[in-house]
């Protein structure tokens, strides 16, 4: 019994040394943004560009989140609104984040862009609900103490 | 080879090269997996069809007839499965696949160099030949005969290369002589030149040296010509007079040897012996055969037919075009910006003039570059229908209509093989065997091929049209039910009898020849016009011929569009498709039963579609009599649009939807493309076809 558990504490003690290295080199940058008061992120290897003030183009009989498309230099890029994606009110306020998405460009309308961060991978936690949170894989607590949501763009495109 | 064949040539070399390529491709892959998946043997079938039917019309017979022979083997695998080959015999099967690329690509590259093709294909239609006896399961009779594999083995070298194989390294300077096919006893015809040759240089050795006491070595002269080598290159142009007139030489081609390099004295020294040896064996030029099979080619540089055609990949071209049209839209942001307003500058005004001339030639040159007219394409076929009409004897001409039709680069490239399928089939199928009776039909004895292509607003159509005996539909019904594609209780329309034409391996011509036959000729051309989006339809009537129908959309194109707006919205509809706009007045609207509108034009009622309706729009005007009407017409629907102002006519680049958008099926509503005008909006290209099934559907 004894034994066992100086094992336990050894392992322990390693694993610690472990982690203390780990977050310099398993982690990500994140674009972070708010929408309806809540803070979501986007790896950033995804963003393309940060656009502000482009003419949207209605585009008929496509879902109400689709808000339409814009011309991003020559290239023709659908927009969706997060807040109509998820369910809650349109807000006026325009900001934009073209992410690549299987090759293909979308924007994602958002309040505003906040900052960019690194996220240590392991920082980032499961969501406990399954329900209702279906675009959001993963959350995580920022330095400043607020929760990231992490945004499944392709969750968020193909459903 | 003539001026006037040089493109039809470089098309050639392109389109073989890249077949052979793609064959390359399939056989390594099917040398792994050991076997032939029935994709890659319809595929090896097509390339072998393909290279077959071009070579023969670019007159390179043995190119040709060792396609043939591939295709006839692969037919019989098409039909019995790879599980007709033995298990034993496959790795004969693609080293001889291998081989045969490797034969063609040789023989292209002499085309490429102008230099004379080899004659000698019996080495590799033998080999061919005792594969598919094997596969048939005879293997005794198939074995080639003693006379012929004796035949075939000095013949190996000539796959390759011409053979330039330096006998001495002393005499680099030769010439290579190839007598008229079939004139026979060339190894005396080649003594006689050998003696001619005397009279004006005496230090000359030939190859193969002992012709005229060894009447053997007359197949590889007849196979591999005949080979004078003299010590300097004065010696070898004094002596060409003389092989000039020489009886029964059909070419002659110097050729200087390099200096062998220190590798190539083993490949030398042993023809050097047999060179000396008095009296060598048969045997001996044999064995020098393989080894002088990598000596290098004629050095000099003979690059007169290399392509001049390169490959783009088309995503280029379409990022070429998005920059381009940014930098138009930009200059003219920059030349029209607000903060110049008021003030005079001459200088700037001038160099902006311009610049907006270069962007404008930069314009046309980058759309230049994916529309291509199809005339290339069309040109093809005359050549086509003259060698069959040959060949066939029947009288036949090539009316070519609307040669001019620019298309985009991917069409052109997708339709050439289905046109040319067509046009043979036509040839070969459609007109009638006999001019009499052609006569007898009351028609002029002199068939004739028509080949059209024209824009409709959103399609390129294409018809190969030709006036001879038309389709028996009852003889396709019965083909149909013989091959199983057809329940024979069962009655089918015309046209479905017609669609049998178009399943794979069906084939009406019981002969399989060299230009069609086994039914390879339209499930290809399905195929390929399937690969762009475009469709094919056959139509007929007995006694007056048939019309075959490409409809391919412009996936990418530059077209004529008039820009209406409907709120703050814009759309553009094709020019093409557009009969008048007019004003009306609310009485003029009739109004049916389900709320439905129409207006009367002509004598004629059409219905009106408004946009705002159709598109759920929260702006745009309700009030018939504030808008406008666009009347609207494009296969069999004409119907009058309602939107609220006509902005004026642009010529537009269609820029595809995005995929998460096309994904939500808006090409139903008529949503087909987008394009971004002078000041950086988008409008909405309509596909009037569309607008007028989703309008339907609603209502």
């Amino acid at each position: 019994m004894q034994q066992t558990e100086e094992v336990m504490f050894a392992t322990e003690a390693q694993m610690d040394d472990y982690n203390d290295q780990l977050p310099e080199i398993a982690s990500e940058k994140y674009l972070i943004f708010s929408s309806d008061g809540l803070m979501y992120g986007i790896k950033a290897e995804q963003v393309n560009d940060i656009i502000t003030d482009y003419a949207i183009t209605y585009l008929p009989r496509v879902p109400g989140y689709v808000r339409g498309v814009i011309n991003l230099r020559g290239q023709i890029v659908p927009m969706v609104d997060i807040r109509l994606r998820l369910g809650k009110m349109p807000q006026d306020n325009f900001c934009g984040i073209v992410v690549n998405v299987d090759g293909n460009n979308v924007g994602i309308l958002v309040d505003m862009v906040e900052q960019m961060v690194d996220v240590p991978l392991d920082a980032i936690l499961p969501i406990p609900t399954s329900s209702g949170q279906a675009m959001v894989s993963g959350m995580c607590t920022l330095p400043d103490g607020n929760t990231m949501l992490e945004l499944d763009c392709e969750q968020l495109l193909h459903d | 080879m003539g001026s006037g064949n040089d493109s039809i040539l470089d098309m050639y070399l392109y389109e073989t090269n890249t077949l052979l390529e793609q064959l390359d491709g399939i056989l390594l892959t099917a040398e792994q997996a050991d076997t032939f998946s029935e994709d890659s043997v319809n595929e090896i079938f097509r390339i072998m069809h393909t290279i077959k039917g071009s070579s023969a019309m670019m007159e390179f017979s043995s190119l040709m007839t060792v396609a043939h022979r591939i295709e006839d083997m692969f037919f019989i695998v098409r039909e019995k499965g790879m599980d007709v080959v033995p298990e034993a015999t496959r790795p004969d099967l693609f080293d001889m696949l291998f081989q045969a690329v490797d034969f063609f690509r040789g023989e292209i590259e002499k085309v490429e160099n102008d230099e004379p093709l080899s004659q000698s294909i019996d080495h590799i239609v033998n080999k061919i030949n005792s594969l598919i006896d094997k596969i048939q399961g005879n293997p005794t009779s198939s074995e080639p005969e003693p006379a012929a594999e004796a035949e075939s083995a000095p013949a190996a070298p000539a796959e390759s290369a011409p053979a330039v194989g330096v006998v001495d390294q002393d005499y680099l300077f030769g010439i290579h002589v190839y007598f008229d096919e079939g004139s026979g006893m060339e190894n005396l015809r080649a003594f006689m030149l050998t003696n001619s040759v005397k009279d004006y240089c005496s230090d000359f050795i030939c190859f193969p040296a002992n012709v005229e006491t060894d009447p053997s070595t007359s197949d590889i002269i007849a196979d591999q010509g005949f080979l004078v080598w003299f010590r300097t290159a004065e010696e070898r142009n004094a002596a060409i007079p003389a092989v000039q007139a020489g009886a029964s030489v059909r070419e002659y081609q110097p050729v200087d040897a390099p200096k062998p390099a220190p590798a190539h004295d083993d490949d030398a020294k042993p023809a050097q012996a047999q060179a000396d040896a008095p009296k060598p064996s048969q045997d001996a030029p044999k064995a020098d055969a393989p080894a002088s099979k990598p000596a290098p080619a004629p050095a000099a540089g003979q690059q007169h037919a290399k392509e001049s055609l390169i490959s783009v990949n088309l995503s280029k071209l379409d990022q070429l075009l998005a920059v381009v049209s940014e930098i138009v839209i930009t200059e003219s942001m920059v030349t029209a910006s607000p903060d110049l307003k008021g003030l005079r500058l001459d200088n700037f005004t001038k160099s902006a003039r311009d610049l907006r001339k270069l962007t404008d030639d930069l314009q046309d040159v980058s759309m230049s570059l994916r529309m291509v007219p199809v005339s290339g394409t069309f040109q093809k076929m005359n050549r086509i229908v003259r060698d069959m009409s040959k060949k066939l004897g029947k009288k036949a001409k090539l009316t070519l209509i609307g040669e001019d039709t620019e298309v985009d680069k991917t069409i052109v490239d997708a339709i050439g093989d289905p046109i040319m399928h067509i046009v043979r089939n036509s040839m070969d199928h459609g007109l009638e065997e006999n001019e009499a009776d052609r006569i007898a039909a009351g028609k002029d004895p002199v068939g004739e091929v028509i080949l059209s292509a024209r824009h409709t607003g959103s399609e390129v159509i294409i018809e190969i049209k030709d006036d001879g005996q038309g389709v028996d539909t009852q003889a396709v019904l019965n083909k149909a039910i013989r091959q199983g594609l057809a329940a024979p209780d069962h009655e089918y329309s015309q046209k479905e009898i017609l669609n049998f034409l178009m399943m794979p391996g069906f084939s009406t011509n019981t002969e399989v020849t060299e230009y069609s036959g086994r039914g390879v000729g339209m499930d290809v051309v399905k195929k390929n016009v399937a690969d762009v989006g475009g469709t094919v339809s056959i139509s007929s009537e007995w006694g007056k011929g048939m019309t075959t129908t490409l409809k391919i959309p412009l996936t990418m194109a530059i077209m004529d569009g008039m820009e209406v707006s409907v709120g703050k919205s814009m759309f553009t509809i094709p020019i093409n498709s557009i009969q008048s706009s007019l004003k009306v007045s609310a009485e003029d609207v009739i109004h049916d039963p389900a709320q439905g509108e129409m207006v009367k034009i002509r004598d004629n009622f059409y219905p009106i579609i408004r946009a705002k309706e159709l598109f759920c729009m929260e702006q745009g005007c309700d009030n018939i009599e504030d808008g406008i009407l666009m009347w609207v017409e494009s296969g069999e629907h004409s119907y009058c649009l309602f939107v609220d102002e006509l902005l004026g006519e642009q010529q537009i680049v269609v820029k595809p939807l995005p995929n998460y958008v096309n994904g939500f099926g808006v090409k139903n509503y008529g949503i087909t493309g987008c394009s971004i005008l002078g000041d950086g909006s988008i409008s909405i290209i309509l596909d009037v076809i569309n607008v007028y099934t989703a309008a339907h559907n609603a209502f």
